[in-house]
């Protein structure tokens, strides 16, 4: 059993799941985020074992953790409603992303993109560390600076590199390859480096185009819209998941501050 | 130079303040509680290098000379100057961007920073850090998360003893389940819940900062040893313990496998000498444990930010 968890509104996730479909993966489940705080019955253990997780959905289907080979992850969030206005709703809310981190990242087999505590389908980051890692990653980033006089709320307004209406192109990378055609060798090394950098291995990465050949980092995403990436990552994500791609490694973040060099240059030298 | 963040008069925070004073490290404050005279910017230049400036009430330093940042952050929405606040006040504002500044430039920032937030996120799910300690060599107690009575009742018929706790990082008491839980055990249909094995055994509380190790025994007959008097009407006994060389060294790189500097880790040793992590706490109030053992946590704390 394969599975593709996502949103009820998640247009891109019916398009992968149809493709996904014609290319031979059966029994393929859809599940929605919607209907899993409902789920009849929740048992996820963690024995010397490992972990495990066996569900019976709202409307029947039971989920064995034993018997799914791989799954397109694209939960975002864990709707609450169900708890969110109880006399407990905070705590009740927190204990069910708290359980959802857990049994997504024990799911089995192969998982894009995995469960991780800042996204529940990959890393989100804050537009800083992205283009810190872009940077990295040898893209060619615009110049970023964050003030404490910036005044901008961003729990309401999204920080932005470029401002809404800045033409644009999103390539999808997908296990370290860029699916698309007519893309620079360099714009392509650069996005598979920075998913390989930021550890996911299903990253959608925008680019500022003001002309054909411009091509400027504006943002990057565990979540993209994976139709950008046309027939081609559906043939990669069916290859991946139905066990064909031998190449396949789940990344895991490769780069923070502190992989780089030592700073003990910069030690005070005060002994203690 | 260091830069200590949070409220200077909150225990963990004056102790490594006092352990630099006493060693003549200089040290920059950024005190929560004085955002207003605070500003600070960064700027990733160009191959991703990272520089800014912080002002506190007239005194610029460079964000490049800081060797070390010890991060012990209260929630910036309470603080007392802002409480009072409407959500919309250009006061509160002001407060959450310089929080917000500074937490971003300490996910990037090429020194050493006692914790970045990220890697602190394993601790918001218990089970998701219970497969990560796994992966380090640690057993873990047996662990059942249902919204089924029967299943809770099966899992108890085949323990001794049963706990249970939340799952989140949210701060629960810790409580053995007895036959008056068994009455109310149906409720656990409108969330599910958190059961674990008890584990009879010696607590430990392991605090690890770079490659030093500090270890406390708690002596105590209470299943949450933090509310030990409220649980038996006794406080726990504190007193240093000497960890194994395997030991310790598994409990370095647990904390560094995590992303972490500084961790305070919670074992149990068993009679048989079987050691269970129960879970890594990524900002850990060591000042309880220090004032309790006299051990010298602070500062180890403050050597690790002088880079020494």
């Amino acid at each position: 059993m394969w599975l593709v968890l996502c949103s009820a509104n998640d247009i891109s996730a019916q398009w992968a799941y149809q493709g996904l479909k014609r290319r031979g993966l059966d029994p393929l489940e859809m599940i929605y985020a919607e209907a899993l705080p409902f789920s009849l019955s929740w048992e996820h253990r963690v024995t010397a074992d490992g972990a495990s997780i066996n569900l019976t959905l709202p409307d029947g289907r039971l989920i064995e953790g034993g018997s799914i080979k791989g799954a397109l992850n694209r939960l975002i969030a864990v709707p609450s409603l169900q708890v969110a206005h109880s006399p407990d709703g905070e705590y009740a809310t927190q204990e069910f992303s708290a359980l959802f981190l857990s049994w997504l990242y024990a799911l089995p087999g192969r998982v894009i993109n995995r469960a991780t505590p800042q996204g529940l389908c990959g890393q989100w980051r804050q537009i800083s560390e992205w283009v810190w890692l872009a940077s990295r990653a040898g893209l060619p980033v615009p110049a970023f600076k964050q003030s404490s006089n910036d005044l901008i709320n961003e729990a309401v307004i999204e920080r932005r590199l470029f401002p809404m209406g800045t033409p644009t192109r999103t390539l999808i990378v997908i296990n370290g390859t860029v699916c698309g055609a007519n893309v620079p060798d360099v714009i392509r090394d650069g996005c598979a480096r920075l998913s390989e950098l930021a550890g996911t291995a299903l990253l959608g990465v925008e680019f500022a185009q003001r002309s054909d050949s411009e091509w400027l980092f504006a943002s990057a995403m565990p979540m993209p819209d994976m139709r950008y990436g046309g027939e081609e990552l559906l043939d990669r994500l069916a290859s991946i998941l139905l066990g064909e791609q031998e190449q396949w490694q789940e990344p895991t973040a490769r780069v923070s501050p502190d992989s780089l060099k030592s700073r003990s240059s910069l030690s005070t030298g005060a002994s203690l | 130079m260091i830069l200590l963040c949070g409220i200077p008069t909150e225990p963990p925070l004056a102790l490594v303040r006092e352990a630099l004073d006493e060693s003549g490290v200089p040290y920059a404050l950024f005190n929560q509680r004085q955002f207003s005279i605070m500003e600070m910017e960064f700027e990733i230049s160009n191959g991703g290098s990272v520089g800014g400036t912080l002002r506190v009430n007239g005194s610029r330093h460079r964000l490049e000379d800081f060797s070390g940042v010890y991060i012990r952050l209260m929630d910036d929405r309470v603080l007392p100057e802002v409480k009072n606040e409407p959500a919309d006040s250009a006061m509160r504002l002001r407060c959450r961007v310089l929080h917000d500044t500074l937490t971003r430039w300490c996910e990037i920032a090429p020194t050493r920073v006692v914790n970045r937030a990220s890697p602190m996120g394993s601790n918001s799910s218990k089970p998701y850090q219970a497969q990560l300690i796994q992966q380090y060599g640690f057993e873990v107690p047996e662990t059942l998360i249902t919204n089924e009575a029967e299943l809770v009742r099966e899992f108890q018929r085949n323990h001794k003893g049963v706990i249970y706790k939340s799952i989140s990082g949210m701060r629960s008491i810790v409580q053995t389940m007895t036959d008056e839980d068994d009455e109310r055990l149906e409720l656990i249909g409108w969330c599910p819940t958190q059961f674990q094995e008890f584990v009879e055994g010696m607590n430990v509380r392991v605090h690890t900062i770079g490659d030093e190790v500090f270890a406390t025994a708690v002596h105590t007959e209470a299943t949450d040893y933090r509310y030990a008097y409220r649980q038996v009407g006794d406080s726990a006994e504190l007193t240093g313990f000497e960890l194994p060389d395997e030991l310790r060294e598994k409990c370095v790189n647990l904390t560094k496998g995590l992303g972490l500097a500084f961790a305070g880790i919670d074992l149990k040793i068993t009679p048989d000498n079987r050691v269970y992590c129960f879970e890594v706490n990524p900002c850990p109030a060591y000042s309880y444990y220090e004032s309790n053992t006299g051990q010298p946590i602070a500062r180890g704390l403050a050597k690790y930010l002088a880079g020494n």
